[in-house]
């Protein structure tokens, strides 16, 4: 046995194609679950059970089952309804939902952990909920959002291996392809290795500037203890 | 005929699960008249400010801002009508609440909490808005501070810009819950004087306050409120030196026995002229 990574040279474009699917589908499914999410979780934090009591069950649900069936409740399950639509498209709603119902725990988590009186404030000035949420709710809650979602889009990233399984061309499913040709799967899987790494360190790098882009003033949550911030504040450590 | 009282609260009723935070509340301001609320804690005086400001919904009774209802309206027929959102919205800058805990936004500078809401609400332009803003921030003492965000700020001077952000509205009533009970006696005597300040203007105002001294002072009336209403009321002076009910004159008693250095000299003073 060798390690000869040349056995590659001829299936590179399949690796690539697999690869740029990969993303693409990541990137869908990042899109429709998070809009999926958001939608979520402005419903669960509605007054009264019933928005919670439908939102629950939405999360509850696609929380608790196993990735792969709910792929395969979909992927199976939609031509009983007469729905027959490509396996590609299948697989990345699939993905977007189990993706959405942990944005929306995320989202939830972040806009109940903002102080009430951020929001009441805005409100007793005038403006309506949605102004509310638009100009002080969501840019402060924007920043504590980002590495909770980074970490589930990665998890998300590559939960899509297992769209494979209902025949779609990605990456792990075109690498399995190149290894049955060419019996050869420890370089298969390095090189497969290396590319989801790199497509995770470059979304890691993503929400990185996102984070620094959105992160002032992050000291807040500090000085909201009034000890910290007689210390901590310009004004204080001006010699007077 | 007298002109209407800037605010009019009758048979307020608000019940949380059971207790009766307020309790058939009858209140009246008129214009250009400071108010200070006083009594124990849990007595419903948060409660009534937040009724008035609609953040919550009484149970029942009216509330009537310079003429105009608010929250729920009594129809000609005799019906009780809810005011949609929108046109509680409308009214709800001409009343102006500070509260305890500032809640100034973060991630706004000191200028732009006071710009935002008149950009967002009234519609004013930016450069006008943020005529307003500064003109205000300079009146309380912090023109030299409105590029900064409120984490670098102090206790007073971010409750001023709280005070000057509701004041940015035009607000006829302004209402102020415990406005100084976050800060420590230097800095509280520093908004203390802003309100002081804010009542030479004739700037309509009910105080929630455990500022003996500042009621005495400042406010023409003094509300003391017990288990949901308003139990005694009156000019200042009189109802500190005279207090009616053994309630208010046990509550007196505590408060001032706390704060003998600050407010007990003050009153000694104010009784003895």
């Amino acid at each position: 046995m060798r390690f000869d990574v040349s056995i590659l040279v001829d299936y590179w474009s399949l690796l690539a194609g697999g690869a740029w699917l990969t993303l693409c589908i990541t990137l869908v499914a990042f899109a429709l679950g998070y809009l999926a999410g958001v939608a979520v979780a402005l419903v669960a934090i509605l007054p009264g059970w019933l928005p919670k009591l439908v939102t629950g069950i939405y999360i509850e649900t696609l929380r608790n089952i196993p990735f792969i069936i709910i792929l395969f409740v979909v992927y199976y399950g939609l031509p009983f309804s007469g729905i027959r639509l490509p396996a590609t498209l299948v697989g990345t709603v699939a993905l977007a939902l189990f993706a959405s119902a942990y944005y929306a725990e995320i989202v939830r988590g972040a806009l109940q952990a903002l102080p009430r009186g951020q929001f009441e404030s805005a409100r007793v000035v005038g403006m309506s909920p949605a102004q509310a949420m638009w100009y002080v709710v969501a840019p402060q809650v924007l920043r504590t959002l980002v590495p909770p979602s980074t970490n589930m889009t990665l998890t998300m990233m590559k939960e899509s291996a297992v769209l494979s399984s209902i025949t779609v061309p990605e990456l792990t499913y075109q690498s399995l392809i190149v290894q049955g040709n060419t019996f050869a799967p420890f370089e298969v899987f390095a090189a497969v290795t290396a590319i989801y790494w790199l497509i995770a360190i470059a979304i890691a790098e993503l929400s990185r500037q996102l984070e620094r882009r959105v992160g002032t003033a992050q000291v807040h949550s500090i000085l909201a203890n009034p000890i910290a911030a007689r210390y901590l504040s310009l004004d204080a450590r001006r010699p007077t | 005929m007298t002109p209407p009282p800037i605010l009019r609260v009758s048979a307020l009723r608000k019940e949380y699960r059971g207790t009766r935070a307020l309790n058939e509340l009858y209140l009246d301001i008129a214009e250009g008249e400071i108010v200070a609320l006083m009594g124990p804690s849990g007595c419903g005086k948060s409660t009534l400010l937040r009724c008035l400001t609609w953040l919550e919904q009484p149970d029942d009774g009216f509330i009537e801002v310079a003429g105009r209802p608010f929250g729920r309206v009594l129809t000609p027929g005799g019906m009780v009508r809810r005011l949609s959102r929108r046109e509680i919205d409308a009214l709800r800058p001409k009343i102006g609440l500070v509260f305890q805990q500032f809640n100034l936004w973060p991630h706004m500078t000191a200028l732009e909490n006071v710009v935002r809401p008149q950009v967002v609400v009234l519609g004013r332009s930016r450069a006008e808005a943020t005529r307003r803003a500064e003109e205000l921030l300079g009146l309380l003492g912090l023109a030299d501070r409105a590029g900064r965000y409120p984490h670098a700020l102090s206790g007073g001077q971010k409750q001023r810009v709280a005070i000057a952000r509701a004041l940015a509205m035009d607000p006829a009533l302004m209402l102020f819950d415990e406005p100084t009970s976050a800060l420590d006696p230097e800095l509280s005597g520093e908004v203390l004087s802003v309100l002081k300040s804010l009542a030479a203007t004739g700037m309509t105002m009910l105080v929630v306050t455990h500022e003996v001294g500042f009621a005495v002072n400042v406010a023409d009336r003094i509300a003391f409120m017990d288990a949901g209403a308003i139990v005694e009321e009156g000019p200042a002076r009189a109802v500190v030196s005279n207090p009616r009910t053994p309630r208010l004159r046990n509550f007196l008693e505590l408060v001032l026995d706390k704060s003998l250095v600050s407010a007990g000299n003050t009153l000694a003073h104010s009784q003895t002229e």
